[in-house]
């Protein structure tokens, strides 16, 4: 008969198992919500990064509106660039520039793009009537509904743009490329090709950028033709992108939200993982009667094991599958979160592989987590039955090694084999290891603390202090919990406040009113004018502005090529592409010079350059060393004469590279103007004024431009908040489980002293005690752990500034103390509640 | 006719925890079929005698062989494996699995032993103990009584040569109390196991056939009821 058990053991296990277990998962429900959490969290964000990365495969030709484009500054492409281009595939060409649109007494400013009959390579641009169509036709244009609006006109209306008239040919209602075109200076208004020519609009020196979008015949990698253009033109001055990286925010957000959402996934785990252990830990507390009496009835260890890990299994499969189903329905809200910002799909979204591997990382968590106590179950002899609860139970490290050894490295090698960098990743988990040992050893160290304390007179002190270090205290698990969801409270509070301040930084509060491109430099003069007979009071700063790519720097005998370098420094994104030049007779306005001197006014020497000093130290460059540039399609070399600080907060004129006037003065160029205006007055007719007086100059009006940054950075800041914010929740779950668990072992105590006659008030205080210190203790530890990890997220992941708001980080550090405090009160009232008599019996 | 071999032998058995010395060198046997009370005073080691002797302790020093077992050699899992099917234990504190009913409470050692017909055969020792009308009632819907009744059933269904039960009355009142030890004996006589039964109470303990006295660790009377 004893052969048929050996031979069914997991049948009879499950029997056994099955008859404990219900639908509510009493005692496990802490295993259940860390699961629910964690898997919820990795499931949500592994959903949104696959359905992110799904969308620029399949859509980043769409969006990009090529599968390769190469834009350029102030030119069209060379003839011997063309003819590089043209074999890889289908072209289609344009314009993009800022133009002043008007229609009768009505101006604005809008963002005009010009393309050819080609466009768009992929999809088709939906008018608001439902037509499908591509390029306008010559003195056609489609404008977007802004334009409309500030312009007064309809479908069939007619307005003008630099010396053309144009007749709105549609509405925009989707705009295939729109979220490739980037940042938008105003509201879109696309015409032909040939448009901006013939309007004026392309003269000399104009700010307009050429767009080629290429597409590539199929399964053909557009890096390849990306890598052919760098090697054969390395000095173009071309900003490349491919499809891969179609959304100007995607690529660096995407890579570090990506990456940020992944270690939060993980924190979530981890934090998971301590509710996990703390759960299973008190559930088998709970169980030890019924352990022992299986025991008593023949169970063996193995038949122990068995029985409650598949239990533990049957709660943990709950939570995981339940946390997938939250994760794919909070996916919609996130990706609303994000549109516009990222290529996203809308509505709700199954992504298997996304799915399996948080449900994998759950289950493995719950495995290294759960072996442990699992071990003391296996362990549980049956005359605990007859032994009292404090007495210590072995730990049997033999049985719980090897599947902690198993799962660990299973997680380790899923999260660096599915890491975007695995540094960063191998890092986190080292910390979080660290941290978990750290904390650890701290709740050890309070026990033998507090146990080598002379007594206190005061006996409720004595009592809360005894209570942490007498055998049985859960004093190490309560440090765990409270380190890891106290911090997590810190964590939150800087990088939201740090977040917040960077936004009211970056994004000025006073900006000029208008910035104005593309002032004809012999017309400065009638510029000014212009502008202040309609306002008088306005302040009016004008530059010359000039484009161009920086070739090389260094010293004159070894100068180091940009083309030569294999990656560009974060900081000296300078480097990148095409930047605004300008020459200047004195230092401009706003900027200190650090080192070196200012050349002199009429200086006729050789071309000088002064430097923005971040650039400098990042580049390691040395007053008297060189820096060429691409100006035009032309060489020039200048030495630098002195390093600048600039005031990057005000959002005027700010250049990285300014000259003297000698070095650059000669090409052909334009001003740039800022107009500054009384607060409340802006004339409507400055706009209309200028448009007629100065066709060919483009107006950018700052207000919706702050605006539309603003939201920008407040969409990144919602999804940054937003994925820290389930850590949090995770670790508020572990908090209360925690305490609710330390609550359950106290209970004893509670109702033993109540017998002795302790007033309710009196137990109270000796809880609160008790916490209070550990409270305190562990504040600062919250703290110190909470804004170094913040600092790091803000600082060291986004390059955001570290602005934390101090008093409301040490509010949330009270109000999470508080919740410590007031939810640890409350657990121990139901049992000052009922009559000693009743909770006696109960016992 | 040779005697049959004794259910339980034990010689020079003694029990350490940490530094207490609980059981000081019992040599005891017991007949098969015998019935055998165990008195003696609190902390006089009753209790941990016969948790040594039906395995649930391990002893410390010296030989014990129930049921033509060697126990002394055998580890935790052993002593689990060995009781299953021949040892029966009844618990003051009746100490039923919450979660269950009566009838998988019952059920439940036959199922580890790994009989067939566990579920039937539970339900026929809980009609047997006069619980027929309770199979599905949940240990919390039972009366104390009750309780100890499943108790009883969960520790004879396998029909064990060998039935311990430890202050089996201890948490009930006098006139349930006494319908438990009558049920027990009742059982115990149809079964034809052999009885080892913890007391205080001297009028119990004269129910059985034998007494043994404990104080100190040691055994102070043995004499025959």
């Amino acid at each position: 008969m004893a052969k048929h058990a050996e031979l069914r053991p997991y049948a009879t296990a499950w029997r056994i198992a099955r008859r404990d277990l219900t639908l509510r998962f009493k005692g496990l429900r802490l295993l259940l919500i860390c699961l629910f959490l964690g898997v919820g969290a990795l499931a949500a964000i592994g959903t949104l990064t696959r359905s992110i990365e799904r969308e620029l495969a399949t859509r980043g030709s769409l969006i990009l509106g090529g599968d390769v484009q190469v834009a350029v500054w102030q030119r069209g492409l060379t003839e011997a660039e063309l003819a590089a281009i043209r074999p890889s595939g289908s072209l289609s060409n344009g314009v993009r520039m800022a133009a002043m649109a008007s229609a009768g007494e009505l101006a604005a400013p809008v963002e005009l793009k010009a393309v050819d009959a080609n466009w768009p390579l992929y999809g088709r641009l939906t008018l608001q009537d439902g037509r499908k169509v591509g390029a306008p036709l010559r003195g056609s244009a489609w404008i977007s509904e802004g334009a409309a609006a500030r312009l007064g006109v309809g479908s069939g209306g007619s307005f003008a743009i630099g010396s053309q008239q144009l007749t709105v040919g549609g509405i925009i209602a989707d705009e295939p490329d729109r979220l490739g075109e980037g940042f938008a200076l105003g509201p879109a208004v696309i015409v032909s090709e040939d448009f901006p020519q013939a309007a004026g609009l392309i003269q000399p020196g104009a700010m307009y950028r050429t767009k080629l979008r290429i597409a590539i015949p199929l399964g053909r990698d557009p890096k390849l033709l990306v890598d052919k253009l760098k090697a054969r033109f390395p000095d173009a001055g071309f900003d490349l992108k491919t499809r891969d990286a179609a959304s100007p925010g995607a690529e660096r957000f995407i890579e570090r939200m990506g990456q940020f959402l992944v270690l939060v996934g993980l924190a979530a785990l981890a934090i998971a993982g301590i509710g996990i252990g703390g759960g299973v830990g008190s559930w088998l507390e709970s169980k030890r009667g019924a352990i022992a009496t299986l025991k008593v009835l023949g169970a063996t260890s193995a038949d122990i094991a068995r029985i409650t890990l598949m239990q533990l299994l049957a709660a943990a499969l709950a939570g995981t599958g339940l946390g997938l189903i939250a994760g794919v329905l909070v996916t919609p809200l996130l990706t609303r979160a994000l549109s516009g910002l990222l290529p996203v799909p809308q509505g709700f979204t199954i992504e298997p592989v996304a799915l399996l591997t948080a449900a994998l990382y759950g289950l493995l968590v719950a495995l290294v987590f759960t072996a442990v106590p699992l071990a003391r179950a296996r362990a549980f002899p049956a005359m605990a039955l007859l032994r009292a609860r404090i007495s210590p139970l072995g730990r049997d490290w033999k049985h719980a090694a090897l599947p902690i050894a198993l799962g660990l490295s299973a997680i380790v090698a899923l999260a660096l084999s599915t890491a975007p960098d695995w540094l960063v990743t191998a890092g986190f988990l080292a910390g979080t290891a660290a941290m978990l040992l750290f904390l650890g050893g701290l709740g050890w160290a309070i026990r033998k603390g507090l146990a080598r304390l002379p007594s206190p007179a005061n006996p409720l002190l004595r009592s809360a202090i005894a209570n942490l270090h007498r055998p049985g205290a859960q004093t190490g698990a309560l440090v765990t919990a409270l380190g890891f969801g106290l911090s997590a409270f810190v964590l939150l509070a800087a990088i939201s406040s740090s977040l917040d301040a960077n936004i009211s930084a970056r994004v000025p509060a006073r900006a000029p009113d208008y910035f104005v491109m593309d002032v004809p430099k012999p017309r400065a003069d009638a510029f000014r004018k212009a502008v202040l007979s309609v306002a008088p009071q306005a302040q009016i700063r004008m530059v010359p502005a000039l484009r161009g790519a920086i070739l090389g720097y260094g010293p004159p005998s070894a100068m180091i090529r940009v083309a030569s370098l294999k990656d560009i420094p974060e900081k000296a994104w300078a480097l990148k592409g095409e930047r605004g030049l300008t020459y200047a007779d004195g230092v401009p306005e706003g900027n200190t010079v650090t080192a070196g001197k200012w050349w002199p006014k009429d200086y006729a020497g050789p071309p000088l350059v002064s430097i923005d000093e971040k650039l400098a130290e990042t580049l390691g460059l040395h007053l008297g060393d060189h820096m060429a540039i691409s100006l035009l399609g032309v060489e020039r070399e200048a030495t630098i004469a002195s390093f600048r600080r600039i005031d990057w907060d005000s959002l005027g004129f700010n250049y990285v590279l300014v000259f003297s006037p000698n070095a650059i003065a000669d090409a052909p160029h334009n001003l740039a103007a800022t107009i500054d205006l009384p607060a409340g007055s802006k004339p409507v007719s400055l706009l209309r004024d200028l448009a007629r007086a100065f066709p060919s100059s483009s107006v950018i009006e700052t207000g919706p431009m702050l605006k539309q940054a603003r939201a920008l950075l407040s969409q990144m800041s919602l999804a940054i908040l937003a994925a820290a914010s389930v850590a949090v929740l995770a670790g508020i779950a572990v908090l209360l489980g925690a305490i609710a668990a330390a609550r359950a072992a106290r209970t004893y105590d509670t109702v033993i002293l109540r017998l002795l006659g302790a007033s309710r008030s009196q137990l109270l205080m000796l809880q609160l005690g008790e916490y209070g210190l550990l409270a305190l203790l562990l504040a600062g530890v919250s703290l110190a752990l909470g804004t170094g990890i913040a600092w790091a997220v803000v600082v060291k992941l986004f390059t955001f500034e570290w602005l934390p708001n101090w008093p409301e980080v040490f509010g949330v550090l009270g109000g999470g103390l508080l919740m410590v405090l007031t939810f640890a009160l409350a657990a121990s009232l139901p049992v000052l509640r009922t009559r000693p008599s009743k909770a006696l019996r109960e016992l | 006719m040779t005697s049959p071999l004794p259910a339980i032998s034990a010689r020079n058995l003694t029990l350490t925890l940490g530094t207490v010395e609980i059981l000081k060198g019992i040599d005891l046997d017991v007949a098969a079929g015998e019935t055998l009370a165990l008195l003696g005073p609190s902390g006089s080691g009753k209790s941990s005698l016969m948790a040594v002797l039906c395995g649930l302790e391990r002893a410390s020093g010296g030989m014990l062989n129930v049921g033509g077992e060697d126990f002394s050699g055998l580890s935790e899992d052993g002593l689990a494996r060995a009781r299953r099917g021949r040892i029966g234990v009844v618990l003051q504190a009746f100490h039923l699995l919450p979660t269950m009913t009566a009838q998988e409470n019952v059920a439940t050692p036959l199922e580890l032993a790994g009989t067939a017909d566990a579920w039937a055969r539970a339900g026929d020792e809980l009609a047997a103990v006069g619980l027929g009308h309770r199979l599905s009632h949940y240990p919390a819907q039972l009366s104390g009584g009750e309780q100890q009744r499943v108790a009883i059933a969960r520790a004879t269904v396998a029909r064990p040569p060998l039935v311990f039960a430890d202050e089996p009355t201890g948490n009930l009142d006098a006139a349930t109390g006494a319908q438990i030890i009558d049920l027990l004996f009742a059982r115990r006589a149809e079964t034809g196991a052999t009885l080892v039964m913890i007391t205080h109470d001297e009028h119990l303990a004269q129910r059985c056939e034998r007494v043994v006295t404990l104080a100190d660790g040691m055994i102070a009377s043995d004499r025959r009821g």
